[in-house]
């Protein structure tokens, strides 16, 4: 809810001047779905003349024609109306029931997600593995034309990885990162 | 120099003197968390019950916790806590885990928190033997603040805060209450019909 503070009053009040002019000039016919406008020779009010109560002045002259005016609240809602509303069932936070356990690490996971832990680990690795690529090329925008091949302790390479690049990693191999 | 007035200015404060009357010195009662006052649900895990009977049933834990002013809005926050509320522990962490609300980030580790200080502290043997019994928010400390709009118009805005409450129970978690059908309705009308009494006569 917006709460205007005394200081913008005479942008407000101008503002309605401006509004108040366009529809008397008829450049908002729209309005009234072209039907002519139900105020005829109505009193023009002027700004200026009634210093602080132009705006009441200009409210209460328009009276009769404010039915076009914006929608209001007309009554306070109560808290007990609020309360239906807020805690009403369709807004209520609704139990999960698709949560398991991963079989690999025991953590919760849900069913149509990867497990959180797992990925993290993998991804974890996977930073360290990009690290000894980009101390192997050198620069950004290196990377040769042929297969990588990561290798950790004690492994040789075999003959199917003859043309390709190894990658060393200074670490036992994990369970999940398969040898082909 | 500086340590030797220091010295002096520690053997001048008066709370390290007698207190009124005893031969004792005081004991460092008023430490740096008297000025901010203790809130009630902290206060709660300090009643000490007297010794059960050996013929009387085992009273349950009761474990509660509390953290304040999460930078959180207390109507957001209370249906998080209306989604743990009769929940086992273990179902409540897996719920708030896979939420995606900011509040539930906060009320996991209030839990787990909780879990840690009832096995080391409140004598419980397995901690996923515990339910929520209470779940409860509060409002914490507001502050107003100026929000632009265009053309030159503000609003006040306010920078809302709560507090959360949890009260762990030992135990496995309370069957869930029936829902009340139309039968039981019937019921109680009629039973309502049938206790009512005529006054002021023989």
């Amino acid at each position: 809810v917006l709460v205007l503070v005394s200081s913008p009053l005479p942008r407000l009040r101008a503002l309605l001047q401006r509004c108040w002019g366009r529809l008397e000039r008829g450049l908002w016919p729209s309005v009234f779905g072209g039907q002519s406008p139900p105020w005829g020779p109505a009193l023009a009010v002027q700004g200026p003349a009634l210093v602080p109560q132009g705006i009441n002045d200009a409210e209460a002259l328009s009276l009769p024609e404010s039915m076009v005016w914006m929608a209001a609240p007309k009554h306070r809602r109560t808290i007990e109306v609020n309360r239906c509303r807020r805690r009403h069932p369709s807004k209520l936070i609704e139990i999960k029931r698709n949560i398991d356990v991963c079989p690999e690490c025991g953590n919760l996971k849900q069913k149509h997600v990867l497990c959180g832990y797992c990925y993290a680990k993998v991804k974890e690795e996977t930073r360290l593995i990009r690290m000894e690529i980009y101390k192997k090329e050198g620069r950004p925008f290196n990377a040769p034309t042929v297969e990588t091949v990561v290798l950790y302790e004690g492994e040789k390479p075999t003959e199917k990885d003859e043309g390709k690049r190894i990658i060393e990693r200074a670490r036992k191999r994990p369970s999940w990162f398969v040898q082909n | 120099g500086a340590a030797w007035a220091r010295g002096l200015l520690s053997w001048a404060r008066p709370e390290r003197w007698l207190a009124s009357g005893s031969l004792f010195p005081l004991s460092c009662i008023h430490t740096s968390t008297s000025l901010q006052k203790i809130g009630k649900w902290e206060k709660k895990n300090r009643i000490v019950y007297p010794p059960q009977l050996p013929g009387e049933p085992r009273r349950p834990a009761e474990i509660y916790h509390c953290r304040r002013e999460i930078k959180y809005s207390n109507d957001k926050m209370w249906y998080l806590a209306k989604l743990i509320k009769g929940m086992s522990i273990d179902q409540a962490l897996a719920q708030l885990e896979f939420s995606d609300k900011k509040g539930a980030k906060v009320i996991k580790e209030v839990l787990l928190e909780a879990q840690e200080m009832a096995v080391r502290k409140h004598n419980v043997e397995f901690k996923s033997n515990l339910h929520i019994a209470e779940s409860q928010t509060g409002r914490g400390r507001y502050v107003k603040r100026l929000r632009c709009h265009g053309k030159g118009m503000f609003g006040m805005m306010k920078i809302s805060r709560c507090h959360y409450f949890v009260k762990l129970v030992e135990g496995p978690p309370p069957p869930p209450e029936p829902p009340r059908t139309g039968f039981d309705q019937a019921k109680e009308y009629v039973q309502q019909l049938r206790n009512r009494t005529l006054v002021h006569t023989l």
